[in-house]
């Protein structure tokens, strides 16, 4: 049994117990914001591309969500269907523009495109509900059952999000995942090898948009609001913060920096430390990079815990 | 091999043991009365609410004695950082245990989450700090009421004194979202019936600092007022291209959105503006004698702005209602305060009114004095126009709140 | 619309133009030399609006004086932060600059927010370069044309001071190749940390020209950061005299974009960016070397 294993055992229990212990939707959000780092990790982790603008898929799906169920009585699933095939198709598109450079030029057009898409939710007021968002007044159902009990609709995006935990494992342990992890090694050479580079960027990040879309799904329904600060991008920039904090390219290590990021947030604003959040977020976060720059599970994972025998 | 197993096992079984609720342990009549201040502790909006409304909610607990119906008043600080989500998860979790008022609500968007939230849970918010007047109309709902201002009350009690005395041209700038689209119209629609009419009104983008090509306009526009439609920073921005363009000489300029507690920031800066609120803390003896207890409280330095003072009153009116009902059971109190009359140091003539939930009182115009006619230190202002509530507030039949219950 | 007034909205765009090309100008001297996209350069600005206000205030420091001392205050601040806390992620990726920056710049901001709330301090124009001068077809703002030549007398000046001389010269040797610099017996630590600091001073200077005529608030670098970002990419990454050009063109054409067709305005520097990246990765005046 692998560290790996067993620190993705600990973090699935501690999942599961997570709505008794803190606030459901608190936990709900942690869950999709795991699941944004998630694919941000795997943009970042195993394709070394830092993607800046993540919140273009959960703003954007969360919008869709929130307009289909609310103003057109759709059944969630349906919702989450449309939202994730908006996420693909919006990373689609951008995808084709932007894998074709990488490093710092990826994450400023991914910044930019995001930017573009929250100017759009501003001006489209109309729909989006401009600065005001879009409040829902219910949840809505899910396969014609109703969802509005916070800790049973927590155990749907529990089930989802481990499904997508697992298939990222799968993708990063596949040939697909292996060349994403030349590519990040050294590009050129994956290149000179005959690699089709630019393909397998583009559908690592049309997997990461996909995903990200779901996330933005189930962020709107389990808070019953699409705002604008989903399109924010200092979301993105907190996105990335969860990602590198967890530790990037370990996959357990995105759940485990969400759930830290979106704590901290969280409860240090409930204390007497209320107006020093960003501050004590933003020393955390240095913290860690000028200290352990693996992040918490790159941390723990490369403790020697197995005896090795001499 | 043995030690790690052993030791996922052991770490496994302690985070099992972590307790189950973290809810307090109530005993009907035991637990205290909660009042949720949600507000923006340390944003952009902490300065105009933040510490100072939790403290006015606070004092108004201290001087109503601090219990009622024989329990403990408690008062929740709550910081929505901003964000509707945020706002909506506190709001709920400071329901599920046992407040039953959120007030302030300082940002429109968090207003409206919260709205909703109370609406689902019934329970009673009362909104201070926010703005926008689909809160009691398109977004009404039986469990808000709106208290301070709105759009509408700031459009015409700016717009209509003016345009009465014979200052009929206008020129506006808004920024171009949902706020800047809705004090367009609201001071259109105030100034038309008076003959009164825009020769343009400029819509900035959002991010825009520099407001040169728009000051420029205006002066070539020859109006006589310049409507500065927007708010915060934005207003701050464009009152110095004003300046600069020496449009504070030739033409009236009037702020959408202000508060007397701006003015100290830059006195010299706000000296001639025009701009309506709902209370300044020098407007009467009371108010001046509670103002001055909430400054040596904060730490003196300050003084407190209308939210401040509609967060104190608030929270007095709904304590007294839940004295004279009985219970803080929301659907009683929203009867007892539906229609109910009264008058203290922040309101005159006030009523919470039935037909849209809108709390209306008088609303006055100020102008911003120069620092040589201060008669005593932080005196900024003097009243120029007072509007009285029944017509400072829109008209419920024409605000588009459906009444549903 | 009369020539005056498109004559001034010319003018009005150099004047912003002036701002982004003194950012563009720090960021990418910084970029250059230590591979780090400097995620706090917004912080910054807003520290010299600061500086010059608190200057102001507490030791009655007046404008003239504050245009050369807070620059400098604020620079030593930057070779500090680059010594002790940078300096130790410079081996690594430069994405852990960057995300070093943005969690600086989450502490800068909310230290000042606590020490100057949110309302905004206040700074007035020097009354010598209040009121407005004429231009001949137009009246404009005196104090904005001093902005724009200051602007233009700094960019011309680094820009010199690159291409000329000695400490120019080490710089452009070590964008292009560090190890190399090293071996001629440079050092290249101590080099590093001063263009950081004059790249960090630049924008201090920035933030002291806009505190009279704008608000002066713990969030102002936050919306401008984007900005920057995105016209040093448009000007071509590593390149100086990009960055001051697609400053000073990107001023002049949001300016000229409000006049057309407002919306677009702020988006606009964003579509020009990705038509960029698109199409000439390497920036209006960039090196095509690495885009990659």
């Amino acid at each position: 049994m692998s560290a790996r294993t067993v620190l993705f055992a600990l973090v699935a229990i501690a999942a599961l117990i997570l709505p008794r212990v803190i606030y459901p939707i608190l936990a709900m959000d942690i869950l999709c914001f795991a699941l944004l780092a998630l694919a941000l990790d795997l943009l970042f982790g195993f394709a070394g591309l830092l993607s800046f603008g993540q919140a273009m898929f959960l703003g954007g799906s969360a919008y869709t969500t929130a307009i289909l169920v609310q103003d057109y009585h759709l059944d969630g699933a349906l919702a989450i269907v449309a939202a994730v095939l908006y996420a693909t198709l919006l990373a689609l598109a951008v995808g084709m523009i932007v894998v074709r450079r990488s490093g710092i030029y990826f994450a400023m057009i991914t910044l930019a495109i995001a930017q573009i898409e929250y100017f759009a939710a501003i001006n489209w007021s109309n729909i989006t509900g401009g600065e005001n968002g879009l409040p829902m007044t219910t949840r809505g159902t899910l396969f014609g059952l109703s969802v509005s009990n916070d800790v049973a609709f927590y155990y749907v995006v529990f089930v989802a999000v481990a499904i997508c935990f697992w298939l990222v494992v799968r993708v990063t342990n596949s040939p697909f995942g292996t060349v994403l992890s030349a590519i990040r090694q050294n590009e050129t050479r994956a290149v000179a090898l005959g690699y089709r580079v630019n393909r397998y960027k583009l559908g690592a990040f049309v997997i990461a948009g996909a995903l990200s879309g779901l996330a933005g799904a189930f962020y709107a329904l389990a808070n019953r609001l699409a705002g604008l600060e989903m399109c924010d991008w200092h979301t993105s920039g907190a996105v990335v913060m969860m990602t590198v904090l967890g530790g990037s390219g370990t996959i357990v290590g995105p759940a485990i920096g969400a759930a830290v990021y979106e704590l901290l947030n969280y409860f240090v604003s409930s204390t007497a430390l209320g107006r020093e959040t960003d501050l004590v977020i933003g020393l955390v976060f240095a913290f860690c990079i000028l200290a352990f720059r693996q992040g918490i599970a790159g941390g723990v994972l490369s403790i020697p815990w197995r005896k090795t025998s001499t | 091999m043995r030690l790690s197993k052993i030791a996922s096992v052991a770490l496994a079984a302690l985070m099992l043991c972590v307790p189950l609720s973290t809810a307090p342990v109530t005993a009907a009549g035991q637990s205290p009365i909660k009042i949720a201040v949600i507000t923006d502790m340390g944003g952009v909006y902490s300065s105009l609410s933040g510490r100072g409304s939790v403290l006015a909610v606070q004092m108004a607990v201290d001087d109503f004695g601090g219990k009622v119906l024989g329990r403990p008043i408690v008062v929740d600080a709550v910081d929505h950082r901003n964000t509707a989500t945020v706002a909506d998860a506190k709001a709920r979790e400071e329901f599920s245990n046992g407040a039953d008022l959120a007030v302030d609500l300082v940002n429109s968007a968090t207003a409206l989450a919260v709205s909703s939230v109370g609406n689902q849970l019934h329970k009673l918010v009362i909104v201070t700090g926010a703005a926008d007047k689909d809160i009691t109309g398109k977004f009404c709902n039986k469990y808000t009421y709106m208290y301070a201002y709105d759009t509408y009350a700031l459009a015409h009690t700016e717009a209509i004194p003016i345009v009465k005395g014979g200052d009929k041209t206008w020129y506006g700038i808004a920024p171009d979202y949902a706020f800047g689209h809705s004090m367009a119209e609201e001071f259109t629609n105030a100034i038309t019936p008076y003959g009164g009419k825009f020769d343009k009104i400029d819509f900035m983008p959002l991010g825009t600092t520099d407001f040169s090509s728009y000051m420029l306009a205006a002066k070539n526009s020859g109006a006589q007022v310049l409507a500065l439609l927007n708010a915060g920073a934005d207003t701050v921005n464009s009152m110095k291209a004003a300046k600069e363009f020496g449009l504070d000489k030739t033409m009236k300029i009037i702020a959408g959105l202000f508060f007397t507690g701006q003015v100290p920031t830059d006195p010299t800066l706000w000296t001639g503006l025009k701009f309506a609120d709902s209370w300044y803390w020098d407007q009467s003896p009371e108010a001046a004698a509670w103002a001055k207890r909430w400054s040596a409280k904060m730490g003196g330095g300050q003084m407190p702005i209308s939210i401040q003072a509609a967060d104190y009153s608030a929270t007095l009116q709904w304590l007294k209602a839940v004295k004279a009902v009985g219970s803080t059971d929301a659907d009683k109190v929203v009867a007892y305060l539906d229609g109910h009359k009264f008058s203290d140091m922040y309101a005159t003539d006030a009523e919470f009114r039935t037909a849209d939930h809108q709390v209306i009182h008088d609303f006055y115009l100020y102008q911003v004095l120069p620092p040589s006619e201060y008669k005593e230190p932080n005196a900024w202002v003097k009243v120029i126009g007072t509007v009285p509530g029944d017509q400072a507030f829109p008209n419920p039949a024409t605000e588009g709140c459906h009444r549903t219950w | 619309m009369s020539l005056d007034y498109i004559a001034a909205q010319v003018f009005n765009g150099l004047a912003s133009g002036a701002y982004y090309a003194l950012l563009a100008l720090g960021l990418s001297i910084i970029f250059g030399t230590l591979r780090v996209i400097n995620f706090s350069h917004g912080a910054m600005y807003m520290l010299g609006a600061f500086g010059a206000y608190y200057g102001a205030q507490v030791i009655g420091l007046p404008f003239w004086a504050a245009l050369i001392v807070i620059p400098i205050a604020v620079g030593i601040f930057g070779m500090v932060l680059e010594w002790f806390v940078l300096r130790r992620v410079a081996q690594n990726d430069p994405i852990y600059g960057l995300l070093l920056t943005f969690a600086i710049t989450l502490v800068i901001v909310n230290v000042m927010t606590l020490l100057a709330g949110t309302l905004g301090s206040p700074y007035a124009i020097p009354d010598a370069l209040s009121g407005a001068t004429n231009l001949g077809f137009t009246y404009f703002p005196t104090y904005k044309l001093f902005v724009i030549a200051v602007s233009l007398g700094v960019c011309i000046a680094a820009w010199l001071v690159i291409d000329r001389s000695l400490l120019g010269a080490r710089i452009r040797a070590s964008i292009e190749a560090p190890a190399l610099v090293r071996a001629f017996g440079v050092d290249t630590p101590r080099l590093v940390t001063i263009t950081f600091g004059i790249g960090v001073a630049i924008a201090a200077l920035a933030g002291v020209l806009a505190a009279p005529t704008t608000n002066v608030l713990p969030t102002m670098g936050d919306e401008i950061i984007i900005y920057t970002f995105a016209i040093v990419v448009i000007g071509g990454l590593g390149s100086i005299t990009g960055s001051i050009v697609a400053g000073f063109l990107l001023g002049l054409l949001q300016a000229i974009g409000a006049v057309y067709y407002p919306p677009i305005a702020t988006t606009l520097i964003f579509i020009v960016m990705v038509l960029i990246i698109w199409m000439r990765p390497s920036g209006l005046l960039g090196r095509p070397e690495s885009t990659r």
